[in-house]
Formats: structure tokens, sequence, C-alpha cells
């Protein structure tokens, strides 16, 4: 425990270092408007950053949730051609983001393929198939009644979100068995844990992450086209593993997820503000490898 | 065994039977695909595929994966190009070529030492790397593609020794190279050995650590081979060069029959699955399938899926090759 709390300690001197060092560069970053402006970047990657955590304490991946979202906004937007009414056009996003999950559920627990191959090969057949649906182009112009889901609507269902998984992972026996997953998943299933059931509902409901993601996203943007999301299931992966997550699995918890997000966050924004664009990427990827190795640092403890 | 089961079972007969039936399908629809030159485009399509397959088949065999290897292309591309292009440095293209192979060994090897001695997943070590290789790419190329590269160096890229294009014969050399060392060297044999159970190669004196770090700086010289040869075959080097290699590599080193848990998987596979894999856009064109190339990826990833889903099903009878 000790060891844990380690992990979270050194990720909120980071993010108080950078803050001050915003602080005395930047003043104008700090401002309250701002930072609820910014937040605004942040719920897309946060929704799909929570079942991404559970994935990973079972010691799966599914790098194919940012496909999925470009998916979920195909689907989305070509119903909306159709006419059809705004709900149902939501709700087909959602479905298509279940359906996905699940594919890659099946994959992973009946035909025992490494999640990540699974994933890689989802990453682009899902991409695929949005581009082929859609041809490439995009959709525009969504009716008022998405504008009811943006500013604070993403944030309440993050909250959901995180309280659902926080106390599915304290309070559901289930918690107890992903981590026991995670740790060792052939003895998991010798004490007759449902392993196979509790990892297809998890990736399914990765994909229904992604397809509540890719409706936000068109709803702020106002537009659905087959790029949404690219990229994404890098910077969830970071958020999680810079939560201290370990990415053997059973270790770590939502709530350092929600730090590495904050981190991740705050990084990105700032680096965007204080110097460009470009060099997000780096910063990013940097941060990635050392969270990673300061994991190793404090003890992650794999033997 | 018969020949029958052979193609389920050992995947190189497999692949190898599925890229036969896809050309007798695409020739009875339109000839000209067996013509000399449609074989020679495909082919040359396939060349950064096959090479930098034969270091990520060795990745793999170890039971490791190199994921950065497209972002790796597209830098060591934008780097060959800044160095040798008459609107930049300027510079003679021994240096070029000197620069761009010392960096791609550089990176292959900053894999293999934060796997191996930072003790971090090779998936992550590789993913982060990915990320930031593609961010210094775009910081470099600051926006513009590279333009006006000399005749010296668009002759690695479009040149012919002997008839062959140079391409084609790098990327020959490179695979009787890899396909030599896995099968008639020690250090060959110790790659599986490893591969198929570290723990009893560990204790049969071999050094696991040193042969996974000579795995991914092998990777990474490739690859850097792969961008010298491909990125002069256009006058233009754009921020999509590498774009979706890893993913296509990796497809073809796991369809060709190389195992992501490690210790089985050969060279010719990856090639002949490489070839596969590179022929079905040419293949869809040939087919008057129109929107193929919005389909592509989704083609690409369905192969995968497929692969894994036949192999799933030949296994099940209970036979184990």
């Amino acid at each position: 425990m000790k060891k844990r709390f380690a992990h979270e300690t050194a990720l909120l001197a980071l993010l108080f270092a950078l803050l001050a060092y915003a602080k005395f560069t930047e003043p104008k970053f700090l401002a309250l408007d701002t930072q609820r402006k910014l937040l605004e970047e942040l719920w897309e990657l946060a929704l799909i950053s929570i079942p991404m955590t559970l994935i990973i304490l079972t010691g799966g991946i599914d790098l194919s949730v940012g496909s999925a979202m470009g998916l979920c906004a195909v689907v989305m937007g070509m119903s909306f051609q159709r006419g059809y009414p705004p709900a149902l056009c939501a709700l087909l996003a959602l479905v298509a983001g279940l359906a996905a999950g699940a594919l890659n559920g099946f994959f992973i627990t009946r035909v025992k393929v490494h999640p990540l191959l699974v994933t890689l090969a989802t990453l682009a057949a899902f991409r695929g198939v949005a581009e082929g649906m859609s041809g490439g182009a995009s959709v525009e112009g969504f009716v008022e009644t998405f504008k009811l889901l943006r500013d604070p609507v993403p944030a309440l269902i993050f909250v959901a979100f995180v309280a659902i998984a926080a106390w599915f992972l304290n309070a559901a026996p289930g918690g107890v068995w992903l981590r026991a997953i995670g740790f060792n998943e052939t003895s998991a299933r010798f004490s007759g844990l449902p392993v196979d059931r509790l990892k297809l509902r998890l990736y399914a409901l990765s994909g229904l992450a992604a397809g509540v993601a890719a409706v936000l996203y068109a709803a702020r943007f106002n537009t659905a086209k087959a790029d949404i999301g690219d990229g994404k299931e890098l910077e969830a992966v970071t958020a999680v593993v810079l939560g201290g997550t370990s990415i053997f699995g059973g270790r770590g918890h939502v709530f350092g997820t929600v730090l590495g997000l904050l981190l991740i966050h705050e990084t990105r924004e700032f680096v965007k503000w204080h110097w460009s664009n470009e060099y997000i990427a780096i910063v990013l990827g940097v941060l990635l490898i050392l969270s990673v190795l300061m994991n190793r640092f404090l003890g992650d403890g794999e033997s | 065994m018969t020949l029958v089961k052979r193609i389920f079972l050992q995947r190189e007969y497999g692949v190898a039977a599925l890229l036969l039936l896809m050309i007798a399908v695409v020739t009875a629809v339109d000839h000209n695909f067996l013509s000399r030159q449609n074989f020679l485009d495909i082919l040359m399509a396939t060349v950064p595929v096959a090479i930098v397959a034969c270091g990520l088949t060795f990745v793999i065999v170890l039971g490791e994966i190199d994921i950065s290897v497209g972002s790796l292309l597209g830098l060591t591309a934008v780097v060959l190009g800044l160095l040798t292009s008459l609107d930049h440095a300027k510079q003679p293209v021994v240096v070029g070529v000197a620069a761009v192979l010392v960096l791609g060994t550089f990176v292959g090897l900053v894999n293999g030492v934060l796997v191996v001695f930072g003790r971090v997943p090779s998936i992550i070590v590789t993913l982060g790397m990915l990320t930031a290789l593609k961010g210094l790419m775009v910081i470099l190329m600051n926006g513009e593609n590279i333009q006006n590269l000399p005749d010296s160096v668009r002759f690695l890229g479009t040149g012919t020794l002997v008839g062959v294009p140079i391409p084609l014969l790098v990327a020959a050399v490179v695979i009787a190279f890899s396909a030599g060392l896995a099968v008639y060297t020690p250090l060959g044999r110790r790659l599986y050995a490893a591969g198929s159970n570290p723990h009893a190669a560990e204790l049969a004196g071999l050094s696991v650590r040193g042969l996974k770090l000579f795995a991914f700086t092998y990777t990474g010289f490739l690859t850097a081979v792969a961008a010298l040869v491909t990125a002069p075959r256009l006058s233009v080097i754009e921020d999509s060069a590498g774009k979706d290699l890893e993913l296509m590599v990796v497809t073809a080193v796991v369809v060709g029959g190389t195992s992501l848990s490690g210790g089985r998987g050969t060279i010719a596979g990856s090639l002949l699955a490489a070839i596969l894999l590179g022929s079905v856009s040419t293949a869809l064109i040939f087919l008057k399938f129109s929107a193929a190339t919005y389909w592509e990826r989704a083609i690409q990833g369905g192969f995968i899926l497929a692969a894994v889903l036949v192999d799933h099903l030949a296994r099940r009878d209970g036979e184990t090759p």
C-alpha cells in the first residue's frame, strides 16, 4: 500500500511542478475560464480510459478503441443522413461500439488469441470499415438536439463511469476476480472464476465507451468522420500506465488513471499553449516510457 | 503428413496455397495480372514490409514486439531527405546513407536497452517510441514536403543493377542473410531456443538479454535499410512516409505463422505473407472493385482475424505440428 501512495504522490508532485511552471511562464493558462474551456478536450479520452484501466488490470489491452470511435461516428453520421431521429442515431452508434467491443472479446476469449494481436487487427479493421462505409466523406450539421450533450454532460458521464468502476473494483466480487485474472489467469481459472465471461464483458464495455465518446465528439464538433479518435488508444494506455496500473495486470486503480489523465491533459494543453502542437507527440511518447520506468523504481514489484 | 494437413497446419504452406489461389482467380478475370510489369510492381511495393519483417520475425520469435518501425522508417526517410536534398543540407549521398543507418540502429538499440535493462514491456517501449519518433519527424519536416533529391539518392530507389531494380536486390540480400542466420548459425538456433523457453535457455547458458538486444537493434537497422530503398522511389518525401508500416509488418509476420508467444516462425512464412498482403490491393483493382482503396485497411485487419480463426479451428482437431 505504501508503495502505491509513493506513485500517486510522485504524480501529484509532477502535476504541481508543471502547474507552478505554468504559473510563472503563462499566468493566463491557469485562469479558471481557460481551464474550464480546455477541460472540454479531455472527456472523450477520459471515457475510454476507464474501461481501459479495467482491461489492463486483467493483463489485457485494447488498441482498437480509437478506431472504434471512428466507426461509431460514421455509423451515427450515416444514419443521420438517412433521416433517422437523432436519438436513434446515437443509439445505433452505441450498439456499433458494443458490437465492435464484443467482437474483440469473442476473439480473445473464444479463439484464444492475444488481446494485443486481436485489437491491433481490429484497430485496422474498424477504421477500414469506417473509411469504406463513408468513402472518406464527413457528415456535418447535426441538429440542435445534440447540443444537449455539450458542456456539463460529458463530465457527468465521466464521473458516473469512475464511480461505477471504483465501486466495481472495491465492493463487487468482480473487482477482486479481475485482479486475480491479472495476477495469474491460470490459477483464476482453476479457482472457478468466470474468466472468459468477465473479459468478454470488459472488452464489450470498452467498445461501448468508444461509442459514447464518439457521440460526444460528434456533438461537440458537429461533425462525424472516419478519422475521429485517431491515436486515442495510445493516449488512453499512457494515462492508465502513468496512473500506476501495471501493464502486466493485477495492480492499479481507476483513481490512479484519473490522476494520469489530469497530468496528460495539463501537459498536453500546456505544451500546446506554451510551445506548439508539434511537440505534443514527443512529450507524450517520452512520458509513457518514463512513467513505466518510474513504476519500476517505485517498486511495481514485477518479478 | 498429407499435403492437405500440411496446408492447414504448417502456415507457410497455407499462405502459399492462398497466394496461388488468389493469383489463379485474378488472372482468370484479367490475364494482365500476371504481366511482368505488374509482377514487378507488386514485388516493389512489398519491399519495405519484407525487409523489416526479417528483423521483426526475430523480435516476435523472442516473444517481444516492435510497433515503432513505421515511425522509424518515416523519420529516417526525412533525415535522408534533409541531409541530401539540394534544398537543404546538400550532403553527399554517402553521408546521408551512413547517418540513416546509424540512426536506425541507434533507435533499435534504445528500444532494446529499455526492454532488456529498463524491464519495460516492449509494447509500451515501442508504443512510446512510435509516438515520439512521429512527433520528431513532424518537427523536422516543419510543415513542408522535402523535394529536390539528388540523382545519386534517387538511384537507390529507382536505379537498376544488371537489370534488376536495386530495392529488389537489397531485399533479396537481406532475406537471404536473415534466413541463413536463422537456420544455419548458432545465433539463429539460440533465438528460437530463447523464444520457446526463455527460462530453460537461460539455464542452458544463453544470454536471452543479449539476444533480445540483438533482435531489436537488427530490426532498427533493417528499418533504416528499408527507408533507403523506398523513400527515394518518389521525388518527394511526405509526412505519410512509413504510415501504418508496423501494422503491415506485424500482420505479415503473424499471418506467416510466427507465434506471438514466441519460439515459432520462419522468414519464409513472413515473406510469403508479405507478398500475399501486398498484392491484395492490386488484386482488388484488377477485380474492378472500385471502392478498394477505402476498404484496404478493413481487408488487412480482416486478414489477421481470418488467419487466427483458421489457425484456431485447425488446431482444435487435436493435432499440433
